[in-house]
């Protein structure tokens, strides 16, 4: 059982890291206004780029930065078509998940056999040496992947920037009222560039982390939905960073969970009271698939939530989020 | 042009597509002068200030600023020359406090990191470093000195402001005061403000007009843009004239007349009789009894309405807002579900029908708050104007739509009824017309169908005078074509101009009712506070008397 929960709670860490990474980037886009659906495509397109540099040069470093470069690079299309030129966001979101899936299943096919020796399992520098006896914990949060440490101090990062530095605070006001950041004499226009290019870095490494840390290989569309569940957290996280820390968790337990669902077994003794129902209930909320539900449901009862509890001038969502800005149109 | 003279426009030309917004207007400002910019809606005040503020670029015309030509790209240059605009609607981020959103754009450092600081750890030398400092304040944020700054001129100027408050907690009137500090905050010589009383009520324009000559006194410039007349008379020096987009002329205020203002801002003389003809009453269209509606709230706000209004006869219903006038209007257009009585129109039972049976009866409601109910701001003047009437055979067989003939329905609505603003009926969006012009609109819309009952809530409020004078007339004829109208306003002088009788509405019941003849003013006033028991104040917008006065004839 302790074996168990022990490495429950090490596939839930390095679950989490992915959501964490993407959940970032589409944070700091979203409270500039711009909702970045693509996150799905430019993850997969992180992952294939930083795999194939990874075999390539040997160096997974190198890959992790190429996987960022990448994430930029779609996330620039999509900055150009939702800030230069207007259009829809969510098309545009949508469109750029299908491209990168696209792209990476066709360019990707050939390395799928591929093998590369990726970010090794370490202790956290100084202290981990000692706390990685820690009876259950220990192993799960202290030795891990050098991605896995750094996704948690970008999220200290992410959380100051926004809250404690003037670029943060003009993001925020961007994605509030771009009319108003304009009269204040802030940019718009690079703020939100900056912003939704941030977004796509953090999408390429939470990809780069999916195919160099967590599997250290490459499967086409092995994302398998996170981007979606990293939209979603988003939501769950209320758009505040630390809230985003227990999100990301959660889901990445559930994740854990899912995986492991097959191994365990919940069902009560054919003798028990009302054995005959909540058997095939527990089984069925059991099934993978169904679990693969959790984050998306829980995303809609916290949404659910927090509409009923705050008047909806409180309400967390940017209020500028999907509003395109340009001066002489009001 | 005397040396006294801080900012010259000269020749601004702005154009948006089928309209000359901006037609080379000039506008000189003297230093340590409030200076009334005074027009209609439309008329181009906004614009040559969002010029001035470098939110648009004009398309000719030069600016100057003590003596200096200006090339303003951004707000950012004209907040670097000095020029500080309060907007109409206040550009402050409810979430954020009020010192984030005073020094939001100013890249203010961490404190440790100021060149100014007293006792940083750090050394001069690395402060002032230049790309210390343009680091410093990107990724550092520091608001206590700022805090201490913004608190001292809220202090100076007597505002009653807590920096560290959010936005949302605060009230209008010192969100308003907020936005001056944004301005003071970056040491304008040059404040423009952009309908700054619309917002507020009588009390707070009271203390806003005490601050502004407080403003003036320390030798700052005032650009004050508004369409009321008491206004320029109670805190303007000099004013200047804009008419559908051209300067008509500069005054001293106390040399000018508000008549003479009145008909520079319209270009004609503005009535200001009213001509009410004796009209024969005919049958009751309306026939309220004993009616009961709530609030959305859920509490009680019409505690047993009797009405009964007859063909050719305005009823106007005076009373302090939130007595219930806006639920009795929605219940009466069939908006609102009663919680008990009954409506007859034109003799036929439709208490608790659909909003469409009423439009059927012969129901016209233009309602209170414009932008809300009154349209659908993204759709054309066109879908606007056809929308209580598409189904009307004339405008094809459903399930299709004849657009020439709702096309050629729109035109003539804003033709007849003098709406500006519109280039393209199908490609004009309502949103996009002014406050009078919308109001025109949707008057039309409302009137142009043949009402037999015409519900109209604050149909002038926020308008400017030209267009206050035509909806009234407009109103008017209708009571001669034999409309029934019921009129709620809180502009006490409309009432009395316009209506056959008075009703006064008190906590959702009519507690007095006379006619305009025989009313006595004060005691209106007492019925409206609860008789006189002098519970609450009243709060009568002050009368615009001289312009509007109108009279019985």
């Amino acid at each position: 059982m302790v074996s168990f929960i022990a490495g429950l709670l090490d596939a839930t860490v390095q679950a989490a890291t992915v959501l964490l990474l993407a959940g970032m980037g589409e944070l700091i886009s979203e409270r500039a206004g711009v909702l970045n659906l693509g996150v799905e495509g430019m993850m997969l397109v992180g992952a294939l780029g930083g795999f194939i540099t990874t075999v390539v040069t040997g160096s997974h470093w190198l890959g992790f930065g190429v996987g960022i470069l990448l994430g930029m690079v779609l996330a620039l299309v999509h900055a150009f078509l939702c800030i230069t030129l207007k259009s829809n966001q969510v098309i545009s979101g949508v469109m750029l998940t299908l491209l990168g899936t696209g792209l990476t299943t066709f360019f990707g096919s050939g390395w799928v056999e591929e093998s590369i020796s990726g970010f090794p399992q370490m202790t956290f520098p100084l202290v981990g040496q000692y706390l990685v006896g820690i009876p259950v914990i220990g192993e799960a949060f202290f030795r891990s992947t050098a991605t896995d440490y750094l996704a948690l101090g970008l999220l200290v990062v992410v959380w100051y920037f926004l809250y404690h530095s003037n670029l943060g605070l003009e993001m925020i006001a961007v994605g509030e009222d771009p009319e108003m950041a304009d009269t204040m004499g802030v940019s718009v226009f690079r703020l939100r560039y900056l912003a939704v290019l941030i977004g796509g870095g953090f999408a390429g490494a939470a990809g780069a982390h999916l195919s160099l840390a967590f599997s250290q290989l490459w499967v086409p569309g092995m994302t398998a939905g996170r981007g979606w569940i990293a939209v979603a957290l988003v939501i769950f996280a209320q758009w505040r960073p630390r809230r985003m820390l227990v999100g990301a968790y959660l889901f990445g337990l559930l994740d854990a969970l899912r995986i492991r669902s097959q191994s365990i077994s919940l069902t009560l003794g054919p003798d028990a009271p009302l054995a005959g129902v909540i058997n095939p209930m527990v089984e069925f909320l059991m099934t993978p698939q169904i679990m693969g539900t959790y984050p998306y449901l829980a995303t809609i009862i916290v949404l659910a939530y927090a509409v009923i509890r705050t008047k909806s001038d409180q309400l967390a969502v940017p209020s500028a989020l999907l509003q395109s800005y340009s001066r002489e149109t009001d | 042009m005397s040396e006294d003279t801080t900012l010259r426009m000269e020749g601004i030309l702005k154009e948006f597509p089928g309209v000359v917004a901006n037609d080379h207007v000039d506008l000189s400002v003297e230093r340590g002068e409030i200076h009334g910019l005074l027009g209609e809606n439309g008329a181009g005040k906004s614009t040559l200030m969002k010029i001035l503020y470098g939110l648009y670029s004009q398309d000719d015309g030069d600016i100057y600023l003590d003596g200096e030509r200006l090339d303003l790209g951004s707000p950012q240059d004209a907040i670097d020359a000095g020029i500080g605009m309060v907007h109409q609607h206040f550009m402050l981020i409810p979430r954020l406090t009020v010192a984030e959103n005073v020094v939001l754009g100013e890249r203010e450092p961490a404190t440790a990191f100021r060149s100014d600081a007293a006792d940083s750890w750090l050394p001069a030398a690395i402060r002032n470093n230049s790309l210390v400092q343009s680091l410093a304040g990107q990724f550092s944020l520091g608001l206590d000195v700022p805090e201490q700054r913004i608190q001292d001129l809220a202090d100076q100027y007597g505002f009653d402001i807590d920096v560290s408050a959010k936005i949302w907690e605060l009230d209008v009137g010192q969100q308003q005061r907020v936005e001056i500090l944004k301005a003071l905050y970056r040491d304008v010589d040059l404040l423009i403000l952009d309908e700054p009383t619309a917002v507020l009520t009588p009390t707070e324009a009271e203390r806003l007009f005490d601050s502004l000559e407080r403003l003036t006194d320390e030798g700052l410039s005032i650009i004050f843009i508004t369409h009321k007349l008491t206004e320029v008379d109670a805190i303007v020096d000099r004013v200047t004239v804009l008419r559908e987009g051209q300067n008509v002329g500069t005054a001293e205020v106390s040399s000018v007349s508000r008549a003479d203002l009145a008909e520079m801002m319209v270009g004609r003389e503005v009535l200001f009789e009213i001509d009410r003809e004796a009209v024969d009453l005919g049958e009751p269209v309306l026939r309220a009894r004993g009616v009961e509606a709530t609030d959305n709230r859920n509490i009680e706000a019409l505690s047993g309405i009797d009405l009964t209004v007859r063909q050719g006869e305005i009823v106007g219903i005076a009373g302090v807002s939130g007595n219930g006038q806006k639920e009795l209007a929605e219940v009466m257009a069939g908006i609102r579900d009663v919680t008990a009585g009954e409506l007859v129109v034109n003799g036929e039972d439709i208490t608790g029908a659909k909003p469409k049976t009423f439009v059927d009866s012969g129901v016209s409601f233009v309602p209170e708050d414009r932008l809300q109910y009154g349209c659908a701001e993204d759709l054309s003047v066109m879908h606007n104007a056809t929308m209580k009437d598409f189904r009307d055979s004339r405008f094809g067989d459903r399930p299709f739509l004849d657009y020439g003939e709702l096309r050629e329905y729109a035109e003539t609505l804003v033709e007849e009824f003098d709406v500006r603003g519109v280039s393209d009926v199908t490609e004009t969006k309502a949103g996009d017309l002014s406050g009078g012009n919308l109001q025109k609109l949707i008057l039309a819309r409302e009137i142009y169908r043949d009402p037999d009952l015409l519900i109209a809530n604050q149909p002038t409020r926020g308008v400017d005078v030209g267009a206050i004078e035509f909806i009234r007339e407009t109103l008017l004829e209708q009571r001669k074509a034999g409309t029934g109208i019921i009129l709620l306003s809180e502009d006490l002088d409309e009432i009395f101009d316009l209506s056959d009788r008075i009703l006064v509405v008190y906590e959702g019941e009519f507690v007095y009712e006379t006619t305009p003849a025989e009313a006595d003013r004060e005691r209106i006033g007492l019925e409206m506070t609860g008789g006189g028991d002098d519970e609450g104040q009243m709060e009568t917008s002050p009368p615009p008397s001289g312009v509007t006065q109108g009279s019985e004839s």
